[in-house]
């Protein structure tokens, strides 16, 4: 016998839900009354009809036609893979079209669409997107011990998630210039007596101005030596949070610097492939140092200041001599950037030119799963006091 | 009216809306719910709110967001010159109390109170809300809820009729999730080569045909091209329109003359400098194959 119509909907939506689309109730109403309005021949409409309803944004947008076919259309598939144990319930989308407007006929619809809740609600349960349970082992507790060598890339919303953790922790600094912000505490006289021209001279609508405030602008350089080479792949993934959500400028070195932030910002599978072609030139070797010195004379030269934060993503093997580093360093000092160094194993490696670098670099960090990018945040928040 | 009508009266309009975006536009209509159109610059999502109310005899009215909007730009601002020159007219006189100032007569609508009190059927076109912070993403969900705006002086303003809104975005900001789950959601993307062909002829009928369809064939592969600003509709249409002025009834054979004529495309510095000649020469003679490919 095939399941009632509303529970078919509701199956789906909680379907949609496991791969991660936040569809509640109101969706699944929402998708209820698209599958009413719709005339039983023009069913095929509701494939584009409910992506409006359960997509919100563009990766959902994408996502759902892998989603809805195998669903509804398991047979079109070659290689009938099974899904999930929802697999044997009969899915006719044509003929729970039909039913629920049977359904419909036979009672009224305020009637259906009070059912409609009730059904959701008992057949799914109500889950936040994001906190799946999954037979009572959690999966945020593994990720955040484990390795970023070990990491799948599905795993990697997670990263995005502490990335902008992180981001609400680097502190905004007061600029000296103002803007305008009704809850301002600096009258704008200016401002203030245009409008009162309005107002025949009478300043009813004061206008206010606060300072402008911003955060501090993150340089990151991520070393993609030979020996860097397991760790790389993973801090190029953190860099790209970077950018997508600090707005970060990041640059790769291993015996010269390029920048990459136009490769990261783009979401394009080829980026790997643009930035092997970038660093192909690349002879062997790691020359930190003259990597910086090409970031402090070019790239970055008027923008390193005290607003400015650099993150030195690196083991410290460097194959230039040590004491260039440490001059690199305080020449970036001098100007007011905080300098981080984050090593990618547990302790910073005893490296020479580290060791003669120690008093420029503001903050060693390790740099190896996802707990340690969240202390990150900490290493902010403490600087700025 | 069925979705094919819609369509039909779309494209009298001047909108040539491909299938899934017309199945939306009705199911927004049909279910009374807002439209949020998300896509890259120059997809045309602007034009779809302009078209929607052309083809449905809708009062349009628009409501352009930017950083700083506030209450009184969007929804209502009280009139208060008039205010004071009512006041000083009846300085003299029968005198005026506090209630006789504070009514429809003295208040200014903006767009939001516009298209509630709208005598006829209103679509409100809220133009790159990504744009507008976020306490007055959140005034509107209040707005778009009930349909209604609270003024203190006066009480709840209903709608008269409850508008259609189309909201559009940039994406320069991620709007909140309250307000994504009360909007019908479409991404508009870029438009096939069809779709983009019937666009162009719609819009330049004495262009010749084969012309356009070298054009929009090169501005396909253009757009696969690594490029930072990728070219709309509005670009093919600019372009075509200059190759058509310059009297041309197909792309020109010399790259470098068709590459004088891409300062209609390429919009940035970094994207007019990595296209030479023999990169436009590559993606011409791909567009030809292309179209004798498919006119075989």
């Amino acid at each position: 016998m095939s399941p009632r119509p509303l529970e078919t909907i509701a199956g789906f939506a909680a379907y949609l839900r496991d791969h991660g689309l936040a569809v509640g109730i109101a969706e699944n109403q929402a998708m209820v009354a698209a599958a009413v309005a719709v005339r039983i021949e023009d069913w095929e409409r509701l494939r584009a009809g409910w992506r409006s309803i359960v997509c919100h944004c563009p990766p959902e947008w994408r996502k759902y036609p892998d989603l809805f076919e195998p669903y509804w259309f398991p047979n079109r598939l070659k290689g009938t893979a099974k899904t999930d144990g929802q697999t044997r319930a009969r899915r006719d989308l044509r003929q729970v079209i039909a039913d629920l407007h049977d359904d419909l006929d036979a009672q009224a619809r305020p009637a259906a669409q009070a059912d409609v809740s009730l059904t959701s609600t008992a057949a799914s349960g109500i889950e936040q997107p994001g906190e799946r349970a999954r037979g009572g082992a959690s999966r945020c507790e593994a990720l955040a011990n484990r390795d970023f060598c070990q990491w799948l890339p599905q795993d990697l919303t997670q990263l995005e998630r502490t990335v902008e953790a992180l981001a609400q922790r680097l502190r905004r600094r007061a600029l000296r210039r103002l803007r305008n912000d009704a809850r301002g505490r600096r009258l704008d006289l200016r401002r203030t007596l245009r409008a009162s021209l309005r107002t025949g001279g009478e300043p009813f609508v004061p206008a206010w101005r606060r300072p402008r405030r911003e955060r501090p602008r993150l340089f990151v350089l991520v070393d993609v030596s030979r020996s860097m080479e397991t760790h790389a792949q993973l801090f190029l993934r953190i860099a790209r949070a970077f950018v997508g959500i600090l707005d970060a400028r990041v640059f790769v070195f291993h015996t010269r610097l390029a920048e990459i932030t136009p490769l990261l910002a783009s979401d394009s599978g080829r980026v790997q492939e643009k930035i092997n072609a970038l660093t192909a030139g690349f002879g062997g070797g790691t020359r930190i140092a003259t990597s910086l010195a090409d970031l402090v004379n070019g790239h970055a030269r008027h923008a390193l200041s005290r607003r400015a934060r650099l993150l030195i993503l690196s083991d410290g093997f460097d194959a230039d001599p040590p004491d260039q580093l440490a001059y690199e360093l305080a020449r970036v000092k001098r100007r007011g950037t905080r300098i981080y160094w984050l090593h990618p194993t547990r302790d910073a490696a005893p490296t020479a030119p580290l060791a003669s670098s120690r008093d420029f670099i503001d903050r060693f960090a390790p740099l190896y799963d996802l707990d340690s990018l969240a202390r990150l945040g900490q290493i902010f928040e403490q600087e700025a006091r | 009216m069925d979705e094919r009508a819609l369509n039909e009266v779309l494209r009298t309009a001047g909108y040539i809306a491909d299938e899934g975006l017309t199945t939306t536009l009705w199911f927004s209509l049909a279910l009374g719910r807002p439209l949020l159109l998300e896509g890259d610059a120059g997809v045309g999502k602007t034009a779809v709110a302009g078209a929607l109310a052309k083809a449905l005899g809708r009062r349009l009215i628009r409501l352009q967001c930017y950083e700083g909007l506030d209450l009184q730009q969007a929804a209502y601002e009280w009139n208060y010159a008039r205010q004071l020159l009512a006041i000083r007219l009846h300085e003299h006189g029968t005198g005026i109390g506090e209630r006789d100032l504070f009514t429809l007569e003295y208040l200014l609508e903006r767009p939001l109170l516009a298209a509630m009190t709208s005598e006829v059927p209103a679509l409100l076109l809220i133009d790159e809300v990504d744009r507008a912070d976020e306490a007055f993403e959140a005034y509107l969900l209040e707005a778009l809820a009930d349909w209604q705006i609270t003024i203190p002086e006066l009480g709840r303003v209903a709608a008269r009729h409850i508008p259609l809104v189309v909201l559009t975005s940039n994406r320069t900001r991620e709007l909140s999730d309250a307000l994504r789950r009360r909007c019908l959601y479409y991404y508009l993307d870029y438009p096939t080569l069809e779709r983009e062909t019937a666009i162009v002829r719609a819009t330049l009928p004495d262009a010749a045909p084969r012309l356009v369809e070298d054009a929009v064939a090169f501005v396909q592969r253009l757009r696969r091209e690594d490029l930072q600003k990728i070219p709309g509709i509005a670009e093919t249409l600019d372009w075509v329109r200059a190759l058509h002025k310059l009297e041309l009834r197909a792309l020109p054979e010399d790259p470098e003359t068709v590459l004088r004529t891409l300062i209609c495309l390429l919009k940035t510095r970094d994207d007019r400098f990595q296209m030479s000649g023999e990169r436009v020469r590559a993606l011409a003679e791909g567009s030809r194959s292309g179209v004798v490919a498919a006119s075989a």
